[in-house]
């Protein structure tokens, strides 16, 4: 105790200290299982922190040496193997938890006034871990990752007017090169870390100054102390989340296996090589990947990896805007809509990731394309029909134009031999359609029928 | 719609003023049925060569020589580049015998001389790919006369003999061939890399021999093997002389019973007929055929290509030697050497064969009947105790470490699949392949002592495999060990923050 006066009496801690006995977690008839989200994405970076910090010790960056240090740390250095399973599994495992933590603040309207911004932050976040992926796939030289890399910054060309020289700044000339390791591992190691540090803190700041948001329409009957209560409860499941890292990482060092799920170092890079066929993305890239394959190589005289890649950020940009799209959220009114169209969002991404695995396409290396829409669009209707009957049963939800919308896309393109564009463009009018009409219908003031 | 019609037609007419004015009538034709002859991809091939070639197509059809739209179509069927449509439009020769309102199938040169009904050997498409065509050299190189030529000169055919001598007594073709491939200050015109003495060394082939010599008109010449209007480099999959397409050109005549009867063997048997199928099931024929490796040998690797001679007992041995070096050099060392020599035995036939060699197996060696060791020394050099002593000893040390190998080598997979270092296993299982392979040569030896300078290797590099294996199970036994002691304590941890909670919430509750 005389630490902590020693210590008051220099940085007068009082006050502080007195926040955080103060600070509490609304309770009410909702479950407290989605406030545990942001902490434990929180414990995954800093899993990715300390194990990235330990793998910098000797890890070397450059094309003589990247490929050569990561085989040495995995096979000379003491633990260095756990480390890097650590460090893999923990960035995978972290991507879960911060899309399960976003898809709960939307589906229970947290991000409605005065949350926006933290929206916004949270937003910014999933992006700077997006870049975090994408930057430490290059980072070990090998095959995967070159090729991997090659498409990844190939497709940034498509962006309007400033593709080519986007294209030139992200890979430090024409081609992925060791200008393109040198800039990745600056951007992984110093530029990401910085600035995730910074949204990280504002993010938090908010959280703080407005506290935990309960669900629309579940009045917090009273509060749970932050200190110790719910810290303690977010350090038990930290420490479970541990024991599954610890576990994952002894019994599948190199991951699942499965494309976009697998780090094994493989052979090292050669660009002289010739690529070769099957190169994925990491899975949470895998719906981009797909929707660039559907489109044509022209749509409209409009060059198709730009439309799809139009598309893309049309579509995270209505997920950005949804705090001021969702005007009822706003004023505390039920926002059917936007609970559905998160579960669509789920279900659309769903679709175009199985495609991307070649469900359905068995073992051959040219799979049947029609047998993968096919079997991929089957999985889709079960989970959105499945998801329709919860909702309607449990939440007593109304309105599912949105994921009609998705259904009826997966259904055409997989058992009426649409095209995928053509059963999206059916599915995108059948959307619009359903929004118009039911605008003023009862069901969007949550009003039964 | 007229509106339509009208601007359509301004369109066509505007299109079919790019070319040239003689071939405009071509553009519009029509056949019997009533339908287009030259179809709007045809016209596009054509719109989309280069003017000059468009203005030498004019000039070929205002000289009647390209007489038809018919005509035309045939060439641009062809999907010739504009070079080669350059080549033919100013052959008179290739034009008039192309063209099937002027000549009957009997001369005719179509893309389809089987629906023709003309010789196979009057394939247009071949001609055009032909490597003499595509060098500038046309019909006239060989026939005579000129591509100027407007009608058949009386030039043409005067450097043959005449037609019933000609297809009798083909012992001309090897010295027509010759005018050109024997000039070297003509070849390297063309390709400086080109042999110039295939003339002579065809001249001391036995091909040679029973055409020249015996006036054999089934011998091979130079069109039995390369052709004749669809010659292609050896590099071309296509040609005759590819590596991988040798085997059946050689068959085509040494497989054929009828064509090989009459012909001996330097023993006085009958010519065999089985090269061919032998040679394609052999370990030979699978790696060029199958595998693609264009340096495993087909016929003229072993007996030559224009100086083609079957080897002798004495050269058979030489000519493996070219590849398989160390194994001669061992041989020639060994006591079989002698012995071989005495017996006039071919030297590695004797074990190996000719045509059907098999891949070599462990199981050829030892001293127990049906070995090929055992199986020759009762026949031969019975009794021999150092040789059984020797044999079997090779045999036991080869299966001990061939199927050592086989226990070690999965253990890469199932290793490197738990993420353990399999460097070290790589490593000894590389050395030990390496060693094997040693082993497997040094049997040529015969010799004890030299055959264990890499058997021993091959053991060490095995017991290293085997150490390896050990030490990556005792690391791996230790990650799990270690998981469970983490599990342990960090689930007593989590077991004392559970119990601290219920307490926070007895308290709480008891307030």
């Amino acid at each position: 105790m005389s630490l902590y006066r020693w210590l008051d009496r220099r940085f007068e801690l009082d006050p502080l200290v007195r926040f955080l006995q103060h600070k509490e977690v609304p309770v009410g008839t909702h479950s407290l299982f989605w406030y545990y989200l942001g902490g434990l994405t929180l414990f995954f970076f800093a899993v990715q922190i300390g194990t990235g910090a330990l793998l910098l010790v000797y890890y070397q960056v450059g094309e003589q040496t990247s490929y050569e240090s990561i085989r040495f740390i995995t096979t000379k250095v003491p633990f260095g193997w756990l480390m890097r399973s650590l460090h893999c599994w923990s960035a995978h495992l972290m991507i879960v938890s911060l899309v399960l933590h976003m898809l709960s603040t939307m589906l229970l309207k947290a991000y409605r006034m005065p949350r926006e911004l933290t929206w916004v932050t949270g937003f910014v976040l999933f992006a700077l871990a997006l870049g975090f992926g994408f930057s430490g796939y290059l980072l070990p030289w090998n095959e995967l990752a070159f090729f991997a890399t090659a498409v990844g910054t190939d497709s940034v060309k498509a962006v309007p007017g400033i593709g080519e020289w986007l294209m030139q700044v992200l890979r430090g000339g024409a081609d992925v090169s060791g200008n393109t390791l040198y800039r990745f591992f600056a951007l992984h190691v110093v530029i990401l870390p910085l600035a995730t540090f910074a949204v990280v803190g504002v993010h938090l700041l908010f959280i703080q100054r407005q506290g935990m948001a309960p669900p629309r329409g579940h009045a917090a009957s009273h509060g749970m102390r932050f200190f110790p209560d719910f810290a303690l409860r977010d350090v038990l499941l930290w420490l479970l989340c541990l024991l599954l890292l610890a576990s994952l990482a002894v019994f599948l060092p190199y991951g699942p296996r499965i494309p976009g799920v697998e780090w094994e170092l493989g052979r090292k890079a050669n660009p002289l090589a010739p690529a070769y066929p099957g190169i994925k993305p990491e899975w949470y890239f895998l719906w981009v990947y797909q929707l660039l394959k559907e489109f044509p190589p022209h749509l409209f005289r409009i060059e198709g990896p730009r439309a799809a890649l139009g598309v893309v950020t049309v579509l995270m940009g209505i997920w950005a805007l949804v705090p001021w799209l969702d005007r009822r959220a706003s004023r505390e009114q039920a926002s059917p809509a936007f609970t559905d169209l998160g579960v669509a969002a789920i279900l659309f991404i769903g679709l175009l990731t199985l495609k991307a695995w070649d469900i359905g396409g068995g073992a051959a290396a040219q799979p049947d394309v029609r047998a993968v829409a096919r079997a991929c669009a089957l999985w889709t209707l079960v989970a959105g029909f499945a998801a329709t009957v919860l909702r309607f049963a449990f939440l007593r939800h109304t309105w599912f134009v949105f994921t009609g919308a998705v259904l009826l896309q997966a259904a055409l393109h997989g058992f009426a031999g649409f095209s995928y564009l053509g059963a999206s463009a059916i599915g995108a009018l059948t959307a619009a359609t359903g929004v118009v009409l039911s605008r003023d219908r009862s069901t969007l003031a949550g009003k039964p029928p | 719609m007229t509106a339509l019609a009208m601007i359509a037609c301004t369109l066509a007419a505007a299109a079919a003023e790019s070319f040239p004015e003689p071939i405009r009538p071509f553009l519009a034709a029509k056949a019997k049925d009533g339908t287009k002859v030259l179809s709007d991809h045809d016209i596009e091939k054509l719109a989309r060569m280069p003017e000059h070639t468009r203005q030498l197509v004019g000039a070929a059809a205002d000289s009647m020589i390209l007489g038809s739209a018919n005509h035309l179509r045939i060439l641009l069927s062809l999907d010739l580049s504009p070079q080669d449509m350059e080549l033919v439009v100013q052959d008179n020769c290739i034009l008039c015998h192309s063209d099937p309102g002027n000549v009957k199938p009997r001369a005719l040169f179509s893309p389809d001389p089987a629906k023709q009904g003309s010789n196979p050997l009057l394939d247009l498409r071949e001609f055009v790919s032909d490597a003499h065509f595509r060098r500038g050299l046309s019909c006239s190189g060989c026939h005579g006369g000129t591509p100027k030529d407007e009608s058949m000169s009386n030039e043409i055919g005067k450097r043959w003999p005449k037609e019933e001598e000609r297809h009798s007594d083909r012992s001309w073709i090897p010295d027509f061939c010759a005018r050109c491939h024997s000039d070297p200050a003509f070849m390297r015109g063309f390709n400086p890399t080109l042999a110039t003495d295939q003339l002579n060394k065809y001249k001391e082939s036995r091909h040679g021999m029973l055409l020249l010599r015996e006036k054999d008109p089934r011998a091979a010449q130079c069109v039995s093997c390369h052709g004749v209007h669809g010659i292609r480099g050896p590099k071309s999959r296509k040609s005759s002389v590819n590596p991988q397409r040798i085997p059946d050109t050689c068959g085509a005549c040494h497989a054929n019973p009828r064509h090989m009867a009459g012909y001996k063997t330097d023993s006085g048997e009958p010519m065999p007929v089985t090269q061919v199928p032998e040679y394609k099931a052999s370990v030979h024929g699978q790696a060029l055929l199958e595998k693609g490796d264009l340096g495993a040998p087909s016929c003229t690797g072993c007996h030559g290509s224009h100086a083609a001679m079957p080897p002798a007992v004495a050269s058979v041995a030489q000519v493996c030697r070219r590849c398989h070096a160390m194994n001669g050099q061992l041989f020639d060392s060994s006591p079989h050497k002698v012995a071989f020599e005495e017996n006039k035995w071919p030297e590695c036939g004797q074990c190996h064969g000719k045509h059907a060699i098999a891949r070599p197996m462990d199981a050829l060696i030892g001293d127990r009947p049906g070995t090929l060791c055992h199986d020759c020394h009762a026949q031969h050099a019975r009794d021999n105790a150092i040789c059984d002593k020797t044999s079997a000893r090779f045999r036991a040390a080869l299966d001990e470490l061939s199927s050592g190998r086989a226990e070690v080598a999965p253990y890469e997979m199932e290793l490197a699949e738990k993420g353990l270092d399999v460097e070290p296993l790589s490593r000894a299982v590389s050395e030990l392949d390496e060693a094997l392979l040693q082993a497997r040569s040094r049997v040529h030896s015969f010799d004890l002592g030299t055959f264990e300078q890499a058997a021993g290797p091959a053991g060490d590099a095995l017991a290293r495999a085997r150490q390896s294996i050990a030490a990556a199970h005792a690391d791996h036994r230790l990650r799990q060990r270690g998981l469970l002691a983490a599990i342990g304590s960090i689930g007593l941890l989590a077991l004392g923050i559970a119990l601290k909670l219920r307490e926070l919430r007895r308290r709480r509750d008891g307030k």
